[in-house]
């Protein structure tokens, strides 16, 4: 479960990106944020394991408060949530298994992780997160060889091996071309099927939100402008969350026609 | 980045892992070559802690206190080591700069782009304090023999690097003025110059800095600066002054790296952009000690 | 804006005049000297090959005091290089320390700290050692923690978002993006190390230097354009070899 609780986020430049919101969010739910770029989904995602403080209220995760958690507490919190993100954020340069190792460094110790020696238990739990995304036979490629769409299999293969109860996911089709976005979405859902794992995701394009989103949350504004199912989300309440009619831009398979 | 893909079948085998043999041997070759250096130059641990132990007590010698009487005599070293940097530095931009031009593939002929280029590693090739040797032979014991020394040099590092900049800028403008039937000098002059300049001075500048360090030196040697000093006090152990000394080097080499390293960053940025990371960029660094 | 052009001119001049007359600069003096280059150009162009069995011992010292002090150096100036940059620095005073120790130690020549070392470890291939090691962590820091801080931040996110301490984050996220330059630079140094040996040998501190030193000391420029040649072909050997290596790598 995930709760928050009159959570606000002011930014050191006086940006409000949340204002007040509370939500809750129970186990294994499918959650797809929604909204302009600059209504908050960013900052709501990366509320939930810290990588933006709060300015005020509460998140708690579990049994755990993100907002009183300390520097170890943390580290403990998100090693729990995975997280997968727009632009995959892998480290290039060296293999697709040592990237998802990343995922196994809260229970390595540093020095095994300085020396690049982690435990054979945990390279099997990346080479099975790596099967589970199906892209295993990559394991030993720079990660810089691969497609996009290969790329952020690899990220979720990351997040995956943190064997997490959560999955955060920033945007994490905007890279990617429409028949890959949807490869990607569905290996999100089956997943989130077959472990039983909440996943929070951002989107933009509302078709892909209204196929993959058990339930959709717009943000207008860092305020929470509607909250329900995706046959709930229809045409009126998107006109809703945007603040303006819709245009092509705003969904997926249109924008691939032009 | 955006291509689409098939799915690859489910029964995907893991692929054995490949043995690193780059790594290793990379590897093997450094810790062969470091294992052989260390026995065969014959370093006893025993000297290295001894010597490492005289250091606490050195550096009270030298810095508490300095003799702080030592500072007029020190600056006026040091003053003269920045007189030789600044102009051995002009000599080696002078002269840097038509070299660079015909050694820059994209304005020349590639015939004597290497040719240029050959010249400008032969000048880089010998460190300025050997070009001081043979220059103080030549010109006699003092600054001049520094500054020679200095400018010789520079000529190879900023030959290199203007030639390199040169080699970087938009073909477009020397093209027009190709066009319009300009000769080869005009086409450098206007198409190729204005574009590759400010770069160009902020490397003069930078290779002042550089300079201000090797001209600290040359007067070990007996050309000029502020090497002598520190040369003889240390050589006759006069560890106060020796101190003193150090201190003005470091201190007006960082304030005159502070400085010049403000100049450039407005020359690339130009004023209105400020303050920016200009002097991190890796090829102002690699520029270094060339 | 107008203002600058004319004052950037005039600062030029008065720096350029002030320097012109504080060395006694005498364009008559060094054309009348020039004739003395005869003799020496002479020699120079007639090297003494003869001597050139008496300088493989002190080259191959030079070598091996240019690969301790570039591994040693290099070592160090890993951890002081990520210690020097705001991405992989633990705290802001260290960042500021390291950042500081770096510029002061750049700003030192080599030959200065050969000086001292050869009064403190007298004569041989220990001081020259020492002082190349510093001067490899001067150069390599700087560039390394400029690299550093010029890397991707994204995977610094994930590996936050993994749950991982500094170090660990800095090993896994930073470090494989920077090695290869890491690796350039080091090769780049120890090229620097083989020249930079013949220099720092001149006040005592081993090598091919110190053997200059007495071929300068003996007026013998015959021998000393052995050494020159000698240390010229082999720096554009490794210098070949070391863009090679380099290429591929980055």
């Amino acid at each position: 479960m995930i709760r928050f609780e009159n959570a606000s986020v002011t930014y050191p430049g006086g940006v409000e990106a949340l204002k007040n919101v509370s939500l809750e969010i129970p186990d294994g739910q499918m959650v797809v944020i929604v909204g302009l770029s600059g209504a908050g989904k960013s900052t709501l995602i990366r509320a939930i394991n810290g990588l933006v403080p709060l300015s005020g209220g509460r998140v708690v995760v579990g049994e755990r408060d993100v907002t009183s958690a300390d520097k170890a507490e943390l580290r403990a919190l998100r090693s729990e949530i995975g997280m997968i993100f727009q632009g995959f954020n892998l480290v290039k340069r060296t293999s697709v298994l040592n990237n998802v190792l990343m995922g196994r460094m809260y229970q390595t110790s540093t020095w095994r992780t300085l020396l690049g020696l982690y435990p054979a238990a945990d390279r099997e739990i990346a080479m099975q997160a790596l099967e589970r995304v199906e892209i295993v036979e990559k394991a030993y490629v720079r990660a810089s060889n691969l497609s996009g769409g290969q790329q952020q299999r690899v990220g979720i293969a990351r997040a995956l091996a943190q064997q997490p109860n959560v999955l955060l996911a920033d945007e994490p089709v905007a890279s990617l071309d429409p028949p890959t976005s949807h490869v990607v979405m569905r290996d999100l859902q089956r997943i989130k099927r077959e472990l039983g794992i909440t996943v929070v995701t951002n989107l933009h394009f509302l078709d892909l939100a209204r196929e993959y989103g058990e339930r959709i949350i717009g943000l207008r504004a860092g305020e929470v402008v509607f909250d329900g199912t995706g046959d709930q989300a229809d045409e009126h309440v998107f006109r809703d969350i945007y603040g303006r009619s819709l245009t092509a831009d705003d969904v997926m398979e249109a924008r691939a026609e032009l | 980045m955006a291509t689409t893909e098939t799915r690859p079948p489910r029964t995907s085998v893991r692929p054995d892992a490949p043995t690193p043999y780059a790594r290793i041997s990379l590897l093997a070759i450094v810790v062969i070559a470091f294992g052989w250096s260390l026995f065969a130059s014959g370093l006893e641990l025993s000297d290295l802690l001894t010597g490492l132990a005289r250091f606490p007590r050195l550096f009270g010698q030298m810095f508490l206190p300095p003799d702080w009487s030592y500072v007029g005599r020190a600056m006026e070293g040091m003053i003269e080591s920045v007189q030789i940097a600044w102009l051995g530095t002009i000599i080696g931009a002078t002269l840097s700069l038509p070299l660079a031009l015909l050694a820059a593939k994209n304005v020349t002929g590639s015939v004597s782009s290497s040719v240029a280029r050959q010249f400008l590693n032969g000048f880089r090739a010998f460190p300025e304090l050997i070009l001081a040797i043979l220059f103080v032979t030549v010109v006699g014991l003092g600054p001049v023999a520094g500054m020679l020394a200095i400018g010789i040099h520079s000529i190879g590092t900023l030959g290199k690097l203007a030639s390199e900049v040169v080699e970087g800028i938009d073909p477009g403008p020397i093209e027009a003025s190709q066009a319009v039937g300009g000769s080869w000098l005009q086409r450098m002059r206007w198409g190729v110059l204005p574009q590759a300049m400010p770069e160009i001075v902020a490397f003069w500048l930078y290779r002042f800095e550089i300079n201000i360090r090797a001209s600290a030196i040359l007067g070990v040697i007996g050309a000029g600066g502020v090497g002598a000093i520190l040369s003889n006090t240390v050589v006759y152990r006069r560890w106060d002054k020796a101190g003193m000394t150090l201190i003005v080097v470091v201190g007006a080499t960082l304030l005159i790296d502070a400085i010049s390293g403000r100049i450039r960053r407005r020359i690339i940025e130009g004023p209105a952009r400020g303050e920016g990371p200009t002097e991190d960029r890796p090829a102002t660094a690699a520029a270094e000690v060339v | 804006m107008s203002w600058q052009g004319p004052a950037a001119v005039l600062g030029f001049l008065v720096l350029t005049w002030w320097a012109w007359v504080g060395i006694e600069l005498s364009i008559g003096e060094i054309v009348q000297n020039i004739s003395n280059a005869g003799r020496i150009i002479e020699e120079l162009l007639d090297p003494a090959w003869g001597a050139l069995n008496n300088t493989y011992g002190p080259f191959l010292e030079t070598i091996r005091m240019a690969v301790i002090a570039s591994v040693i150096g290099c070592s160090v100036a890993l951890v002081v290089g990520f210690l020097a940059s705001r991405v992989s620095a633990p705290d802001v005073v260290t960042f500021g320390v390291s950042k500081s120790v770096m510029s002061v130690i750049r700003s030192i020549p080599d030959v200065l700290y050969a000086l001292v070392f050869v009064t403190v470890f007298s004569i041989g291939p220990m001081a020259g050692i020492l002082a190349l090691i510093l001067f490899n962590i001067g150069v390599v820091a700087k560039l390394l923690s400029e690299t550093v801080d010029g890397v991707d931040p994204g995977p610094i996110e994930a590996a936050d978002a993994a749950g991982a301490t500094l170090m660990q984050r800095v090993r896994t996220a930073v470090f494989p993006q920077v090695l290869p330059n890491y690796l350039a630079y080091s090769l780049y140094v120890f090229e620097l190390n083989i020249r930079a040996s013949a220099v720092i040998g001149l006040v005592g501190a081993g090598g091919i230097g110190q053997f200059l030193n007495v071929a300068r000391n003996a007026f013998r420029y015959d021998v000393i354009s052995v050494i020159v040649i000698e240390i010229f072909v082999f720096v554009f050997v490794i210098e070949t070899i070391s863009i090679a290596i380099r290429r591929r790598l980055v």
